[in-house]
């Protein structure tokens, strides 16, 4: 970057006295440009400002062509008046620098004045751009001119679409303070967001979407095949001298293409998140106005309390604080807690269900003292607890219940052995003479019983059927006109239609 | 006529609401989704039966409960353990309200302290705060967790503890909405200015008289409700003349449509309503409960049911009795000379707050509904 030397201090005129006026004077230079226009005289510039070609003129145009924002040549023009003739007659045009210098101001107070409105209608211009990027990568041999021309007009459309959208992010970050009630500012500030979520939000949403997927497709594309080719054509604008050495041609390639890398990544991060961590620009805009609207809720609510007339809340916790400090007692202060928060949770009285049976016979006008009373476990009445607590087991030494378990499924595994053996009839028997089983043997029974009932259809009278472990096969058959029998146990008495039974132990040796 | 399934969860909305008038998104997902599925029926009936107001929306519900009963001390703010807050717990609560009620949207437990600490140096407020001891420490920690717990607060980063140690800091989101919902008195306390302690809590508890007939009865019946649903036992010896006229004659109708929305059971006796949950879930205060407290209480109930009334010499000296006879089911140390007092006074407060007995005078003096617990002859059932 080549500083200006001593002698050229375009900016000088902003700190000095009038810099209104100089403004105004290189204001109508700049404008004059805008005509192509190049020489001004004095009294155009007199004109063109609407004031009298004086003296105060004359040394602020020299002023600045001292400081290097003006250049002055001899006018040899015609003259009409003495006092003209007598006078230094200059013509005055903007130098490099002072174009410069002009530049620079203008872009800073658009800059500053800028409302940080958004365009919605840039997105779809970069969704519209980037869908001819697509089709044009997926030529073998892109037109470089098309593709440098979609470029340029892209990162233009994206700058500005960035730049409106900081603007706004700062302006709605403007921590905003309606504390004072400022309601005129209140609902301008409301309008506006609305009007930025209407018109800008919604379409994020939706060109976002499009946007980036629309970036993605040309990575697959080779993008950069596209950025080549117009970093070639700036670098050819950039070296236009034949004389010139292909070195610095290819340096003017590379930092071209370096830059426009580099605004190919902005424009990725603007739509692509990559990850939680680095959230895009456009999700953050999102989050942002989302924000918003959350703050201007709670305004909202704040702004009517006060006009409800609510008393204020922290005068009144500050009110409770001197309260519950000028309480007589702790039970007054718990009394204060309970009417002021009302946080407390209901209190009730519990019944049993075997005593909300008991109180179905009893009237509504009994004392309680005449009515059931709670029927309350034994065991906890006993040792304040539901469970039996024996003494803990401190070392887990499970040896002794391991043998114990083989010890329990041996005895269950011969006890049934034992029941099977028992109950294995030797050929076809009658159900009443099965009298005089064991327990166990008779519960054997009984589920070999109810699989052989379950086995038979309506209406047979004979049925056969493995018993669910598949261990023993029952054969069972009604026998017609055998009336009731029943069977004596030691778990009570089973009566039922006589049945001629046969039970083969299948897993007894033959 | 409602489904069966649409009734169930409508007393199941009902009964979060009773045992928790406040709840949030992160602490109670599953009520808090009940209670806004039939927020409409909720909000009409609490309107209609009680006149209490139900706000809810996306992150909270808030039942704005109203004490039914002035008098009533037995509700406290309770802490970790569930010890009862004492005045200076109470005074930083209200503090760390004033403060929090001027925070912006973040704060840490730091800067929560330091507010308060100039907020209790304020020269109207008679109170000496000054952070200085671990216990003071401790008494703002468990003020702010009882804000955490409320969903006043939501810790972002950090923990209490390293606090406590002086050794670090919490960050915590401070949600306002929430905070919006705390006071639940009719009037805002600081546009009362009366004197006395008495006068206060009636000016903020006192409801707009009624001035027609409709409207006294509808005031009647919304102030019996809110006593059925509140506390255990409503004796008619405690209402007002009115009160006992109202219930005399409409005690079937509350009655009849407290069953229906919540799935309590009124038990009616000659000398009052309990209206009891065969659930037993809606209340802070059990009863049979199990363990050396509850264990007591059953018998110093058992003791007070048969005798009426006991001195609390008499009491203490059963107490140590029941000790002596139950020290392998007890917890250490209750046979120890003078652990009887802290095992009495215990099974005592639970008693009262069940106004199951009353506390005077050196005695103890149980109530008509104590007689619940008297002993009956066992019924051993399957010999």
């Amino acid at each position: 970057m080549a500083f200006p030397s001593q002698e050229h201090q375009p900016f000088a005129h902003l700190s000095a006295p009038n810099a209104a006026f100089y403004r105004e004077i290189l204001r109508a230079f700049a404008r004059a440009k805008e005509r192509f226009i190049v020489h001004l005289r004095p009294e155009d510039v007199a004109a063109e400002l609407r004031r009298d070609n004086d003296d105060a003129l004359a040394q602020a145009l020299d002023k600045l062509r001292e400081w290097g924002n003006l250049r002055a040549d001899a006018d040899t023009g015609r003259v009409t008046s003495v006092e003209d003739f007598h006078r230094k007659r200059y013509l005055f045009q903007l130098t490099h620098a002072g174009q410069a210098a002009e530049q620079a101001i203008s872009f800073y107070e658009d800059a500053i004045g800028k409302r940080g409105a958004l365009q919605s209608v840039a997105l779809g211009d970069i969704a519209e751009q980037l869908q001819s990027l697509v089709i044009l990568a997926r030529d073998a041999d892109p037109d470089p001119a098309r593709a440098h021309l979609l470029l340029l007009s892209l990162s233009d459309r994206f700058s500005s679409l960035a730049d409106n959208a900081q603007a706004f992010m700062a302006s709605l970050r403007r921590a905003i303070d309606f504390s004072d009630g400022d309601v005129a500012g209140f609902i301008a500030y409301k309008e506006r967001l609305i009007d930025y979520i209407n018109r800008f939000i919604a379409d994020l949403a939706n060109s976002g979407a499009r946007i980036a997927t629309l970036l993605s497709e040309l990575d697959r594309f080779d993008h950069d095949r596209l950025l080549r080719l117009a970093a070639r054509r700036e670098a050819a604008d950039a070296v236009p001298d034949e004389e010139e050495t292909a070195e610095a041609y290819v340096r003017a390639e590379e930092a071209a293409f370096a830059s426009w890398s580099n605004r190919w990544r902005g424009l990725r991060d603007w739509f692509v998140s990559t990850g939680a961590g680095r959230p895009s620009q456009a999700r953050l805009l999102r989050q942002a106005a989302i924000t918003a609207i959350k703050q201007l809720i709670d305004t909202v609510g704040l702004l009517n309390e006060r006009r409800s007339g609510r008393s204020d809340r922290s005068a009144d916790f500050r009110a409770l604080a001197r309260w519950f400090a000028e309480a007589p007692d702790e039970a007054a202060a718990h009394r204060l807690w309970r009417a002021a928060f009302g946080l407390t949770p209901s209190r009730h009285l519990t019944v049993t269900a075997a005593t909300l049976e008991e109180w179905h016979e009893v009237d509504a006008g009994v004392p309680w003292s005449e009515a059931p009373p709670i029927r309350i476990s034994p065991q906890l009445r006993r040792t304040g607890s539901y469970e039996r607590r024996g003494k803990p087991n401190k070392v887990a030494d499970r040896s002794q219940a391991r043998r114990l378990l083989v010890e329990q499924a041996e005895r269950e595994a011969s006890e049934t052995a034992a029941a099977r053996a028992a109950l294995r009839t030797d050929g076809p028997v009658l159900l009443s003479e099965l009298n005089g089983l064991d327990p166990r043997a008779f519960r054997l029974f009984l589920g070999l019983l109810g699989d052989a009932l379950a086995a038979r259809r309506p209406g047979e009278t004979e049925v056969k059927t493995v018993s669910a472990d598949g261990s023993m096969e029952i054969r069972l058959t009604l026998v017609p006109h055998g009336g009731k029998v029943e069977i004596h146990t030691e778990d009570g008495v089973l009566t039922g239609p006589e049945h001629v039974i046969e039970i083969t132990d299948l897993t007894a040796g033959p | 006529m409602i489904g069966d399934e649409e009734r169930v969860q409508r007393r199941a909305a009902l009964r979060a609401l009773l045992a928790r008038p406040l709840l949030t998104a992160e602490r109670d997902p599953e009520a808090l989704l009940l209670v806004r599925r039939h927020v409409t029926e909720l909000r009409d009936w609490l309107a209609r039966e009680t006149g209490w107001r139900l706000m809810v929306d996306s992150a909270t519900a808030r039942l704005f409960k109203t004490a039914p009963d002035a008098r009533d001390a037995t509700h406290p703010a309770r802490g970790k353990a569930g010890e009862p807050y004492g005045r200076r717990r109470y005074v930083l609560f209200c503090l760390a309200l004033v403060t929090l009620e001027r925070a912006d949207a973040q704060t840490t437990l730091g800067r929560l302290a330091e507010e308060v600490l100039s907020a209790a140096a304020e020269p109207e407020l008679d109170f000496t705060f000054t952070l200085d001891t671990r216990a003071e420490r401790a008494d703002l920690v468990a003020v702010v967790r009882m804000l955490l717990d409320w969903g006043v607060l939501r810790r972002v980063a950090g923990d209490e503890e390293a606090y406590l140690s002086a050794t670090g800091d919490v960050l915590y989101d401070v949600r306002r909405p929430v905070l919006a919902t705390l006071l639940t008195g009719a009037r805002g306390p600081s546009t009362i200015s009366a004197p006395s302690f008495e006068e206060r809590l009636t000016e903020l508890m006192a409801e707009p008289v009624a001035d027609t007939d409709d409207l006294r009865n509808q005031a009647l019946r919304r102030r019996l409700t809110r006593k059925l649903l509140e506390d255990p036992v409503i004796y008619l010896a405690d209402l007002d003349e009115a009160e006992r006229a109202y219930l005399a004659s409409q005690r079937h109708a509350i009655v009849r449509r407290l069953e229906e929305a919540t799935g309590l059971v009124a038990e009616v006796r000659a000398e009052g309503i309990a209206m009891v949950d065969p659930e037993d879930q809606l209340t802070d205060v059990r009863m049979p409960e199990q363990y050396t407290d509850g264990h007591v209480t059953l018998l110093v109930a058992e003791q007070l049911a048969v005798h009426g009334e006991l001195t609390l010499e008499e009491l203490k000296a059963f107490v140590r009795q029941a000790a002596r006879e139950h020290t392998s089911f007890w917890r250490k140390g209750v046979t120890e000379p003078g652990a009887e007092t802290g095992l009495l006074a215990t099974a005592l407060d639970k008693l009262t707050a069940l106004r199951l007995v009353r506390v005077a005078d050196g005695a103890a003096v149980g109530l008509p509904a104590i007689a619940r617990y008297a002993l009956a002859e066992p019924v051993i059932k399957g010999q």
